[in-house]
């Protein structure tokens, strides 16, 4: 129980805390009075432990594959009879493709697979390029890049490396790829760094980090610039990130300190945290 | 994040299709794929929320199916903005008019909107015992909660929206968005900690 005769606004204060939606003052405000009040500081303990708990369950109810199919028709969509319609396989079957293709263009002995050759055909449907993405080749690089976040969210273990330490982080990388990137950590602007993983996009391995934005997570794909087989790329190098979206997940995409970035995300703070990455990296 | 989606190839080759079986509704099928595009991605949330509200796996479908079949007749309206909200919103309407015809008593369950938290047992132990709260407890303790109070802590917890589109979707002010989600984690944490300990759960 919290303080009595305040008409329960420590405890509102305590809840709007807990989501993150406490402005700053109330923060200060709040803080200063758990030091002094055991009640409130217990309340807040108590709330906090069943807020983790509830994270950590999967409380999500999803329709069995028949209600999918039934109300994929009433969308007016084709049933989702067909295996490659089911999202979980999709992403395996993403997986596998850019898999190949990564194999078939080294061995072939090229440095980048033909055009359309890594693309995934097993997301005809849902990717969309405005203008500013309009390079032939980018959009077969945002599916990858979509399906690499997906892969990883499905996989339950978003990082290969799961560190909060960006010393820790940025060695790992440097073991695993021929290339070295800047590894920041943005805990201090409210999205800590959680880990990086290998990736395979446009059939090479590259890194992603993954950052946590309140419920969601971040992964932040990163490359040298140049190498992306994407000419037009140079045009956002100076520029705004380049923006898109595919089924509720946000795309962002910029050049700097001489490498590709890809951010991708469901969270509504994709752009705040994309602003502060930017801030943090060299300007050229 | 621009707002509007321009679906990839399998739709210019689906519209193709289409268009050379029945060309007089090639408007229809852009809209249809149009509207697709922008409730597919959205449609395990709906039926997430529509089954914690309903309880009920095809009580759950039914109002997913109802709501779908508003959404397109409401589509024209739809201006580009938050896919999702649009989506949740009908949903929740949709579960409130289907609950008046099917389950009206159930929205006659009093609940107060007062904030009068469970008197703690004191001490560390009870936020051990709620932390240790496993998928099935916590599942019933939602299921137990009050509609209105369950609606913002579905919305909220499992979705893990922003207060400002759980106002927006459940159609009250922010202020009530808060003091309900104090009130449901008021009930909650009294509903663990009772069952939690009388299940022998330590």
């Amino acid at each position: 129980m919290s303080c009595t005769g305040d008409g329960g606004q420590r405890e509102l204060q305590i809840t709007a805390y807990l989501d993150g939606e406490l402005d700053l003052a109330g923060v200060l405000d709040l803080e200063r009075h758990l030091e002094k009040c055991p009640r409130c500081a217990e309340l807040l303990a108590a709330q906090r432990a069943m807020q983790q708990a509830i994270g950590a369950a999967d409380l999500r109810f999803r329709p069995t594959l028949p209600q999918a199919r039934r109300l994929r028709r009433t969308l007016g969509a084709p049933p989702a009879a067909a295996w490659w319609r089911q999202p979980q396989l999709r992403s395996i079957a993403a997986l596998l493709l850019v898999a190949v293709g990564a194999i078939a263009g080294w061995s072939a002995g090229r440095r980048w697979p033909a055009p359309g050759a890594s693309r995934i055909s097993a997301h005809p449907e849902t990717l969309a390029h405005p203008e500013t993405l309009a390079n032939p080749e980018t959009p077969a690089i945002a599916e990858q890049v979509l399906a690499s976040h997906l892969r990883a969210q499905l996989s339950g273990h978003p990082e290969d490396v799961a560190s909060t330490d960006r010393h820790t982080v940025k060695p790992w990388f440097a073991g695993h790829l021929d290339y070295s990137l800047p590894v920041i950590d943005l805990a201090a602007q409210g999205f800590p760094l959680r880990g990086g993983r290998l990736d395979y996009v446009g059939g090479r391995p590259v890194a992603a980090l993954v950052y946590q934005a309140g419920n969601h997570l971040v992964s932040v794909l990163v490359w040298p610039a140049g190498r992306d087989a994407a000419p037009g790329s140079a045009a956002v190098a100076s520029g705004a990130a380049a923006a898109t979206s595919s089924r509720g997940f946000g795309l962002r995409r910029w050049t700097q300190a001489g490498m590709t970035w890809w951010a991708v995300s469901d969270a509504d703070s994709l752009d705040d945290l994309v602003r502060r990455l930017r801030a943090q990296l060299p300007q050229r | 994040m621009p707002a509007t989606t321009i679906p990839f190839p399998l739709f210019r080759f689906k519209e193709a299709a289409a268009a050379r079986e029945m060309p007089r509704d090639r408007e229809e099928d852009r809209r249809r794929s149009r509207f697709e595009a922008v409730v597919l991605p959205h449609l395990d949330a709906a039926y997430n929320l529509a089954r914690w509200l309903t309880r009920h796996d095809e009580e759950a479908e039914d109002v997913v199916q109802t709501a779908c079949l508003r959404a397109l007749r409401f589509f024209d309206g739809f201006q580009g903005g938050n896919a999702r909200s649009w989506l949740l919103t009908i949903v929740r309407n949709t579960f409130y008019s289907w609950v008046a015809q099917h389950r009206e008593r159930e929205l006659d369950a009093p609940f107060d909107e007062e904030i009068h938290t469970v008197e703690s047992a004191g001490g560390g132990p009870e936020a051990e015992l709620l932390r240790r709260a496993d998928a099935e407890l916590l599942r019933q303790g939602f299921a137990a909660l009050p509609v209105p109070f369950r609606e913002v802590m579905v919305l909220r917890e499992i979705e893990g929206l922003p207060y400002k589109e759980i106002a927006a979707i459940a159609g009250i002010p922010i202020g009530t968005v808060m003091s309900r989600l104090a009130r449901a984690r008021g009930h909650l944490q009294g509903y663990l900690i009772a069952h939690g300990a009388a299940g022998g759960r330590s």
